[in-house]
């Protein structure tokens, strides 16, 4: 077809002089990884609260984690992080939207995204808590109290180690998500895997070099997850109980 | 120990226990039966709490379990309670079952703990498992684990929601003789059970329950012998003949 393949692409330096093509991308990979990752340790811990709120017998508490999970559920990410960009820094008290302002561009880029992802991802991972919590057998949990645990203990020694255990096959869903969305921060010029990926083509015209190799390191990402997952879930399979031995 | 005063629970307009008043004394064994939703299950959750009721007062051991006020998880913690399901819990080995909630709730070491799983599970006759897991054990096993871990407890009553009726059958007879020693050992007991050789063994009273009421509330002489209501009287017929 007439295309000139030239995978030494990576190894020249950039137009702007300040590093090879291979050094962009690996910026690029770095930055998502480390806002995935950021990102996702934040999901976790508030999708554990939210999820376990939603189960709880008090209706303030499990309306309010609903209408959490419904708020950032059903707003397309990609206004979720417009929103976060452009109209929270407007939003915020003067001298903290100042402030957010004038720090580096790339860290407003970074702040917001880390916040939007989390929030987001944090929504799912509250439905996941919550069916995992669901999906307990119900004696479960009348077995905690009748031991003279409060309900917080109850969750804490009887449910939630058995209901994590439960979600990690579609937890992991979600951290591989995570990685994959994380692609949408482009869009508000965030440096990350994709945006890197394009500016390569920009810069160079070898769209197929690039973006084989912008797949490939989201592959890479992907499978060390699904492995470290694996391992995860291996590690707290109950003996006895759901494949365990 | 444990008073009950007419104590009535419903959902919507479907009454699940109506007028329900009775008695169990210090070392005394009440044997609870009666048909399928009859409410004898709903009863003796009232008796610690996991089931709300709406009117009527219970009183276990001097606290009133239905006052906003009581400690329900206080309580509790006095009052063991074995399930039909067993309901250990699967992420633990034997002995941390029995452990976890000695050391959570009352504060126990975790050697005095272990040390007192150890001899509950002496006397289950299941020492040896003590490092298994509880998807590792049978149900009869399973069971027996589970009065070790409310005796672990140290509770001053033991309330069993038909602790033998999700076992196999040739799996029933080890539960039994374990809640059979307990009762000559002076426990006292509320059992929903339909175990009626268990009942003549050792109960002190029979409680038969019939659409939420106490039908009947008897000596298991009278209550074997000579059943007043026509209900009792049927029931009887139907399962005593195997």
């Amino acid at each position: 077809m007439g295309y000139n393949w030239n995978w030494g692409v990576f190894a020249e330096m950039t137009a702007t002089g300040d590093d090879t093509y291979l050094g962009w991308m690996f910026y690029g990979f770095k930055m998502t990884v480390a806002l995935s990752l950021s990102s996702w340790l934040i999901a976790l811990a508030l999708g554990a609260v939210v999820g376990v709120l939603r189960t709880v017998p008090n209706r303030w508490l499990s309306g309010f984690a609903t209408a959490y999970v419904e708020v950032f559920r059903n707003i397309p990410l990609l206004v979720q992080l417009f929103l976060w960009y452009f109209v929270m820094p407007e939003l915020l008290p003067e001298s903290l939207g100042n402030a957010f302002k004038q720090t580096n561009p790339i860290m407003q880029q970074f702040l917001a995204s880390m916040v939007c992802l989390a929030l987001f991802t944090s929504a799912r991972v509250a439905e996941q808590v919550r069916s995992g919590i669901n999906s307990l057998p119900p004696g479960q949990k009348n077995a905690g109290l009748a031991m003279g645990f409060t309900l917080p203990q109850t969750y804490r020694y009887v449910m939630l180690p058995m209901a994590v255990r439960l979600i990690v096959p579609p937890l992991t869903s979600e951290f591989l998500n995570i990685f994959k969305n994380s692609a949408v921060c482009s869009t508000i010029g965030l440096l990350e895997l994709a945006a890197q990926g394009r500016q390569l083509v920009d810069y160079t015209a070898q769209p197929y070099e690039s973006f084989i190799a912008v797949t490939l390191a989201y592959l890479l990402i992907n499978v060390v997850v699904m492995f470290g997952m694996r391992w995860v879930e291996e590690r707290v399979r109950v003996p006895g109980y759901l494949g365990g031995k | 120990m444990i008073t009950m005063n007419k104590v009535s629970k419903h959902y919507g307009s479907f009454q699940v226990l109506a007028d329900c008043t009775t008695q169990v004394h210090k070392g005394e064994v009440i044997v609870v039966c009666g048909p399928s939703g009859s409410g004898k299950s709903t009863l003796i959750k009232c008796v610690n709490g996991l089931e709300p009721f709406q009117s009527g007062e219970i009183v276990v051991n001097g606290v009133s379990v239905g006052d906003p006020k009581t400690n329900l998880s206080k309580l509790r913690s006095t009052v063991g309670m074995v399930f039909q399901n067993f309901e250990l819990f699967p992420h633990m080995s034997i002995s941390d079952n029995l452990a976890i909630a000695q050391t959570k709730v009352l504060g126990r070491s975790h050697d005095q703990a272990r040390e007192k799983g150890f001899k509950l599970l002496d006397r289950v006759g299941l020492r040896g498992q003590a490092d298994k897991y509880p998807g590792q054990l049978s149900g009869g096993q399973q069971q027996r684990v589970a009065i070790a871990r409310a005796l672990a407890m140290d509770p001053i009553c033991m309330l069993f929601d038909e602790p033998t009726s999700a076992l196999d059958p040739e799996m029933v007879n080890e539960v039994l003789d374990v809640m059979t020693e307990l009762a000559q050992e002076g426990m006292t007991m509320m059992c929903v059970t339909h175990e009626m050789g268990f009942a003549k063994r050792v109960a002190s009273r029979v409680i038969f329950m019939d659409q939420g009421r106490i039908v009947e509330d008897d000596s298991k002489e009278a209550f074997f012998e000579h059943a007043r209501s026509e209900r009792a009287q049927q029931f009887l017929a139907k399962i005593l003949h195997h």
